[in-house]
C-alpha cells in the first residue's frame, strides 16, 4: 500500500512537472520588455582567462550604470563549442531579454543566434565576428585598424627602410587575418620590404615556436637579413620571442606583437619586444552590454563598434592608460 | 507496483523528478516552459545515444573511454566528406563506419590480446583524437551541412513532430537497444558475460565474438552521436567532446550500471542523461556560476548512485 | 611423572551450521614441541575445527585453553595476538611485495605513522631464523614473485611466526601445491620449528606424509574425534578404518546398464595444470567415477577434456573422432561440464534461474536471434518442476537459492542442452541429503538412457553407490578403472592417499 502511494505521488509530480508549465507558456512575459527588469545573458568564450575577467568587469559596470541584470555564463570547459551552442539555446528557451555573445566559431553559432533572433531575443556579438547571422551589432577591436597601427609603428621604428617577416596565426582565423592584412598594408605603404608573409604559427606556442625557428633560419635572420617581425596574437608572439631568444637575436631586430601576458610585458621592459598592440576587453564588455540595452530601449545603434587598440612600449608601460589595460583593477566590479 | 519499484532506474527517476521540480520551483517563469523542455531534449541527444552504447559495454563488464574522441572524429569525417561534395547520407554513413571500425578495433584488442578495456580505450582515446586533429589539419572544418543541421534544429511551432528528428532517433535507438538487450541471444549473452564471464565460457557463449560486437556497437553509436553533434555544430571540430566519455559513463552509472558488470539498463542510462541536462540547464536558468554548477553536478551524481545502492541493500 | 601442560586443550567443542552438525563433542590435546596430524575424509569437520581454533568461527558449546589459560578468540586477529596462527591451503601472499613486507603485512611496526624499519627488520629476521631448517635462508628484500612455491609457502609460515611469541601453528594441506623436493624443504623447516618448542597442527590427506612428519594424530569422522594417539604406535589400516567407520560401502554392480561404444576418451594427456599422461575411455551408458584427493588432477582432467584448460600433449576423442576441445565446440558435440566451483564459475549468481538454466542454449526460443522470455521461462519452469528445484519462480536470482538448488539449476542446464556426455565435478557438493539422492537417481536414469557420465567426487562412498567403474587419480596419473563391485571404500581411500 505504502509503496503504491509513493509511486502514485511520484507519477503525479512527474505529470504536473511536464504539463502544467506547458500551459503557462502563454502567460509568460513578452521578451525583452514590458515592466520587468532587463535580464541579459553574457556568454564569453571561456571564464578563466584574464581577458574574459576584464570583459566581465566591463559588463558589470554597464549593468550598474544602466540598471539591468546580467547573467555571466561561459562554457564549462574553456573553448568548448558544443557547450557554448547549448548555452545560447538554453538562454533562448529561458527568454532572457537579450544575449551578448563572443562566438567561438564564426559559422557554428549562426543557427543558434538566428534561433534567438527569431524568438525576438536580440543578440550582440563581441570580440569575434559571425559570418552571416542576424545580429544587432558587432562590438570588437577593429583588427584591420589595429594591424595598421602596428604597421605604422614598424615603419617609424625602421625609418621607412628594411625587410619584414610576418608570422601568421592560423588558416581560417578571421580576426588575426585582418590584423596581418592591416599590418602588411601599412608597412608596404611605408616603403618596407616584406620578405615572408606565408608562414603560419598554428594553434599553440609550441607550434608557433617551431614555425618561428624555421622562418628565421630560412630568411637569414642570423646574418642580419631581417629587420622587423610582426606576430598577430599572443601565442605566435610568445613562440617568436622564444625562438629569437634561443637564436640570440632578441633585441637585435624590431619586434611587434599582439596582446599581452606577464612574459610579453617583461620582454617589452627588457627591450626584446619593441611594441605590443593592446585591445581593451573592459571596454568591449561595457560597450557590448550598453549597445544591447540601447537597442532594447528603442534607440538606434551602430552595426559595427570599434573598441580601439593601443600600442604599449618601453616608454609608456607605466602610463596610467596603458597600465589600466595591462593590469586592470577589476575589484570594484567583480568584488575580489 | 513492486516490480516497478525494483527496477534499477526507479531511484534515478525519482532523483530526476526531484531535481526537476526543484528547478521549476527556483525558476518558475522560465524553467518549466515547453520550449525549454524541447531544448533540453535536444541537448540530451548526444549523451543519450552514446550512453546506449556505453550501457552495453558496462553491462558487458568493460568501459569505453574513447567515446568523446570517436564523436569528434565523426564530426570531422562528416565535414571532410561533405566538403568534397558528397551527399549528406554518404557523409553520415562514412562517419558512422569510421566510428564502428574504431569500436571494433577496441573490441579486438580487448578480446584477442586480453588487455583490460580501460587501457585499450585509454589508448584509442588518444589515437582517435589525434586522427581527428590530423584529418582536420588541427582546425575546425567548415562544410555546408547539406541539411544535416535540420536533425537537431528547433522546429517551427506549427510542426506536428513536437520534437526535432534527432530526439526521435535517439528514442528509437534506445528503445531498440533495450529490446535487443532483453530479448535477443546477443543481449542475453552480453548480460551473462558481464555477470560471470567464467560461467558464460563454460556454457559455450562465444565470449570473444560478443566482446568484439559490443565494442563495435558502442563505436557505431558513438558515430551516430557524432552525427548529432555535427548537426549541432555544423562544423567538424577535432577538439570537440573532450571529456564527453565521463558524462556518458556518469549517465550509465546513475541509471544503475555497475562498473563491475552484469548490471545496468538502457532506461536508467536515459534517465541519467536527462538528469545531467536538467542540472546543467537548471543551473543556467538560476544563474549559478560555473564552479558551483560543477560541484553540484558531482554531488548529485554521487548522491543519486549512493541512494540507489542504499535502497537496494535494504 | 609430572605431565607437561598442554599447549592447546579442547574440551567438548560443538558447532552446528543450521541443521548440519559440523562438530560434535570434539576434545583434543596438542602438546608443545610436537606435530599433531589431523586426519579425516572431506566433510569430517577438520576445516570447521581449524576455523574455531583460529578464531574465525565461535563454537556453540565447549571450551578451549591455551597453555592452561582460558582461550576464546572472537576473531582471527585476537587469535594471532595470543600466538595462534593458521596457514591456509591456498597461498595468500602479495607477489609484488618483498619477503619482509609480506611477512609483516597488516602488522607493520610503526613509529609516528611511519614503518619502523629497524624493528621491522628485527622481527622479519627472527621469523626467518625460526625457519632455519631451510637450506638456503630467505633474503628479506627478495620479491616474493621470484621465489619457488615452497619458499612462498615458507614466507606464509614466517608471517604466522612473525608474532612476538608464536605458540601454535596450524597448517592446512601445505603440500598440496608443492613438488617432491619442495615438500622435503618444508618438512625440514617444520621439524626445526617443532624442536624450538612450537606446537603444530598439521592437516593432510597424504598418510605417508603424516607418518614421516607427525608425532601425534587425531582422526575426525562426522564431526567427532574417533581415534587419537601416537603415530609410531599405530598402523595406516587403523587410521583408514577410523576415517571410513563401520558403514563400509561396497560397490553395487549395476546389471541394468550395458555400456556401448566409446563416447569420450583421451590418451597421454599432459598439462601444465598437473596432468602427467592420462588415458581414459568412457563408454555410452556408463557412469565412470574418479576418486582422488583435492589437487590430484581430477578436476584438471575434466576441464582439459572440456577445453577450459589447455594441454601440452596428448589427444582427446569424442565418439572416436579426434577433436580440439573448446567449451563451445564440446557443447556443440554434446559434451557438457558441471563445474565444482558453483559460485564463481558454475552459475552467474546475479542472473535469474531461467537465464542460468538456458544460457548455453538460448537459440530455440526464437528466430533470428530473438529470445522470447515467455517461452524461456516456460522451459525453465518445466525443468524446475522435474528436478524439484525450490525457488519462488524462475525469475528469482540464482544467488537467493540454497546450495542444493543452485546445483540442480546447473545440472538442469546440461539436461536442457541435451548433452550426450556429462562431466560432473562434485555434483553433490553442498547438497542436502534428500537432494543428493535425487541427483544420484538422475545420474542413474541418464546412464540408463545411454548417456555417458564421468564423475568426480571427494566422497568415495558416493562413487561406490553411483558408478559402474571407478579409477583412482593420484598426483596427475589416472589408474585403470575397475568395476565398482570389486572395490571397497577402505581400499580406494588407501590408494588415493598413498598408504
Amino acid at each position: 500500500m505504502e509503496t503504491r502511494r509513493t509511486f502514485c505521488a511520484a507519477l503525479t509530480a512527474l505529470a504536473a512537472g511536464a504539463w502544467l508549465p506547458g500551459c503557462r507558456d502563454k502567460a509568460a512575459p513578452g521578451p525583452g520588455g514590458g515592466a520587468g527588469r532587463l535580464r541579459i545573458a553574457v556568454i564569453p568564450k571561456g571564464t578563466t582567462h584574464e581577458f574574459w575577467k576584464s570583459v566581465h568587469a566591463g559588463a558589470v559596470k554597464a549593468s550598474r550604470e544602466l540598471d539591468v541584470d546580467i547573467v555571466w555564463k561561459g562554457p564549462l570547459k574553456e573553448d568548448d563549442l558544443k557547450s557554448q551552442i547549448d548555452l545560447v539555446q538554453s538562454f533562448t528557451a529561458q527568454r532572457v531579454s537579450g544575449i551578448v555573445l563572443a562566438p567561438l566559431n564564426d559559422k557554428a553559432l549562426v543557427a543558434s543566434v538566428n534561433g534567438a533572433t527569431r524568438a525576438q531575443i536580440p543578440v550582440v556579438v563581441f570580440d569575434s565576428g559571425l559570418s552571416g547571422g542576424e545580429v544587432v551589432s558587432f562590438v570588437a577591436t577593429d583588427n584591420r585598424a589595429a594591424g595598421r597601427l602596428a604597421g605604422g609603428r614598424m615603419v617609424k621604428l625602421l625609418e621607412g627602410k628594411g625587410r619584414i617577416v610576418v608570422l601568421r596565426y592560423q588558416e581560417g582565423s578571421a580576426s588575426t587575418r585582418e590584423r596581418e592584412d592591416g599590418f602588411l598594408e601599412a608597412v608596404k605603404k611605408g616603403g618596407l620590404q616584406v620578405v615572408s608573409d606565408n608562414q603560419y604559427g598554428g594553434a599553440t606556442t609550441q607550434t608557433a615556436f617551431a614555425a618561428s625557428e624555421s622562418v628565421l633560419l630560412a630568411r637569414g635572420a642570423d646574418k642580419g637579413e631581417i629587420d622587423g617581425v610582426f606576430c598577430p596574437n599572443e601565442s605566435t608572439t610568445f613562440g617568436m620571442l622564444l625562438a629569437l631568444e634561443k637564436a640570440k637575436l632578441a633585441g637585435k631586430l624590431r619586434f611587434i606583437g599582439f596582446d599581452a601576458s606577464d612574459k610579453l610585458v617583461a620582454a617589452v621592459r627588457s627591450g626584446d619586444i619593441d611594441s605590443l598592440v593592446l585591445q581593451d576587453p573592459f571596454k568591449m564588455g561595457h560597450l557590448a552590454v550598453k549597445t544591447l540595452v540601447d537597442k532594447l530601449r528603442g534607440q538606434a545603434v551602430e552595426a559595427r563598434i570599434d573598441t580601439g587598440a593601443s600600442l604599449a612600449d618601453k616608454g609608456n608601460l607605466d602610463a596610467p592608460e596603458i597600465a589600466a589595460l595591462l593590469k586592470p583593477d577589476l575589484a570594484p566590479w567583480l568584488g575580489k | 507496483m513492486k516490480a516497478w519499484l525494483a527496477r534499477p532506474w526507479f531511484g534515478p527517476l525519482v532523483a530526476l523528478v526531484v531535481v526537476y521540480l526543484l528547478f521549476v520551483w527556483l525558476s518558475p517563469d522560465t524553467f518549466a516552459r515547453s520550449v525549454n523542455l524541447s531544448t533540453m531534449a535536444r541537448q540530451t541527444v548526444v549523451v543519450a545515444i552514446a550512453a546506449v552504447g556505453m550501457t552495453y559495454v558496462i553491462i558487458h563488464g568493460g568501459i569505453d573511454l574513447s567515446v568523446g574522441s570517436a564523436v569528434a572524429l565523426t564530426t570531422v569525417v562528416i565535414a571532410r566528406v561533405l566538403e568534397r561534395g558528397s551527399g549528406p547520407l554518404v557523409a553520415v554513413l562514412a562517419g558512422v563506419a569510421v566510428a564502428s571500425l574504431a569500436g571494433a578495433i577496441n573490441g579486438l584488442l580487448v578480446a584477442r590480446l586480453r588487455i583490460t578495456p580501460f587501457i585499450v580505450t585509454l589508448g584509442t582515446m588518444g589515437a582517435l583524437r589525434g586522427a581527428a586533429k590530423g584529418l582536420a589539419d588541427e582546425q575546425k572544418v567548415d562544410a555546408d551541412p547539406s541539411g544535416l543541421d535540420q536533425l537537431m534544429s528547433a522546429l517551427s511551432p506549427s510542426s506536428p513532430w513536437l520534437l526535432p528528428a534527432g530526439v526521435w532517433i535517439a528514442l528509437a535507438v534506445a528503445g531498440l537497444a533495450a529490446l535487443a538487450l532483453g530479448y535477443t541471444v546477443f543481449g542475453r549473452h552480453v548480460v551473462a558475460i558481464g555477470s560471470n564471464v567464467r560461467t558464460a565460457e563454460l556454457c559455450g557463449v562465444p565470449v570473444a565474438r560478443v566482446t568484439i560486437l559490443v565494442y563495435a556497437l558502442a563505436g557505431a553509436l558513438a558515430g551516430l552521436a557524432g552525427v548529432m553533434e555535427f548537426s549541432t555544430l555544423t562544423v567538424g571540430d577535432p577538439t570537440d567532446s573532450i571529456g564527453l566519455e565521463l558524462a556518458v559513463i556518469a549517465a550509465v552509472v546513475i541509471g544503475g550500471g555497475s562498473l563491475a558488470g552484469g548490471q545496468g539498463s538502457i532506461a536508467g542510462a536515459m534517465v541519467g542523461a536527462v538528469l545531467m541536462t536538467v542540472i546543467r540547464t537548471g543551473c543556467t536558468h538560476v544563474g549559478v556560476p560555473n564552479w558551483v554548477q560543477e560541484i553540484l553536478t558531482g554531488a548529485i551524481i554521487v548522491a543519486a548512485v549512493g541512494l540507489e545502492r542504499l535502497r537496494r541493500r535494504r | 611423572m609430572a605431565r607437561q601442560v598442554s599447549r592447546l586443550e579442547l574440551a567438548a567443542i560443538a558447532k552446528a551450521f543450521g541443521s548440519t552438525r559440523a562438530l560434535e563433542d570434539v576434545s583434543l590435546s596438542v602438546a608443545p614441541g610436537r606435530i599433531h596430524a589431523l586426519l579425516g575424509e572431506n566433510g569430517a569437520g577438520k576445516s570447521t575445527l581449524m576455523q574455531v581454533i583460529a578464531g574465525a568461527e565461535r563454537p556453540d558449546r565447549g571450551s578451549m585453553r591455551l597453555e592452561g589459560l582460558p582461550y576464546d578468540p572472537v576473531s582471527p586477529g585476537q587469535a594471532r595476538e595470543r600466538g595462534v596462527a593458521i596457514v591456509h591451503q591456498e597461498l595468500s601472499i602479495c607477489p609484488q611485495l618483498n619477503v619482509r613486507e609480506n611477512v609483516l603485512l597488516g602488522a607493520e611496526p610503526t613509529r609516528l605513522g611511519l614503518v619502523d624499519a629497524r624493528r621491522a627488520r628485527q622481527r622479519t629476521e627472527r621469523a626467518l631464523r625460526l625457519l632455519r631448517g631451510a637450506d638456503r635462508p630467505l633474503d628479506p628484500d627478495t620479491l616474493v614473485s621470484e621465489l619457488s612455491p615452497a619458499e612462498q609457502q615458507l614466507v606464509e609460515i614466517a608471517r604466522a611466526l612473525a608474532h612476538e611469541a608464536p605458540k601454535l601453528l596450524i597448517l592446512d594441506e601445505p603440500t598440496s601445491s608443492l613438488g617432491g623436493d619442495d615438500v622435503e624443504r618444508l618438512f625440514a623447516s617444520l621439524r626445526a620449528l617443532r624442536d624450538e618448542g612450537l606446537a603444530i597442527i598439521y592437516i593432510s590427506h597424504f598418510l605417508e606424509e603424516v607418518r614421516r612428519l607427525a608425532d601425534d594424530f587425531t582422526v575426525l569422522r562426522d564431526g567427532r574425534a574417533v581415534l587419537s594417539g601416537e603415530v609410531q604406535a599405530s598402523e595406516d589400516d587403523d587410521w583408514i578404518a577410523a576415517m571410513v567407520g563401520e558403514n563400509v560401502t561396497q560397490g553395487a554392480a549395476s546389471a541394468v546398464r550395458t555400456p556401448g561404444r566409446e563416447a569420450l576418451g583421451c590418451t597421454g594427456l599432459v598439462s601444465a595444470s598437473g596432468l602427467a599422461g592420462v588415458d581414459l575411455s568412457l563408454a555410452q551408458g556408463e557412469v565412470l567415477g574418479i576418486a582422488g584427493l583435492v589437487g590430484s588432477g581430477r578436476t584438471e582432467l575434466l576441464r582439459a577434456l572440456f577445453g577450459l584448460e589447455p594441454f601440452s600433449a596428448g589427444q582427446v576423442r569424442v565418439r572416436g573422432q579426434r577433436v580440439v576441445p573448446s567449451p563451445a565446440a564440446q557443447l556443440a558435440r554434446g559434451v557438457g561440464l558441471l563445474s565444482e566451483d558453483r559460485k564463481s564459475e558454475g552459475l552467474a549468481l546475479a542472473l535469474s534461474v531461467a537465464d542460468n538454466l538456458t544460457l548455453s542454449k538460448l537459440t530455440p526460443f526464437g528466430r533470428w536471434g530473438v529470445v522470447s522470455p515467455r517461452r524461456q521461462r516456460g522451459v525453465a519452469a518445466a525443468w524446475v518442476d522435474r528436478l524439484r528445484i525450490r525457488c519462488r519462480d524462475v525469475s528469482q536470482p540464482a544467488r537467493e537459492l540454497s546450495g542444493g538448488n543452485q546445483q540442480k539449476v546447473a545440472i538442469a542446464r546440461l539436461l536442457h542442452h541435451d548433452v550426450e556426455v556429462l562431466l560432473l565435478d562434485e555434483p553433490t557438493r553442498g547438497v542436502d541429503v534428500s537432494s543428493r539422492a535425487e541427483v544420484h537417481a538422475l545420474i542413474a536414469d541418464l546412464a540408463a538412457r545411454g548417456k555417458a557420465v564421468l564423475m568426480v567426487s571427494s566422497s568415495i562412498s558416493e562413487l561406490l553407490e553411483t558408478c559402474d567403474r571407478i579409477a583412482v587419480m593420484r598426483r596427475g596419473v589416472l589408474g585403470a578403472p575397475r568395476p565398482a563391485g570389486e572395490l571397497s571404500e577402505h581400499g580406494l581411500l588407501a590408494e588415493a592417499s598413498g598408504a
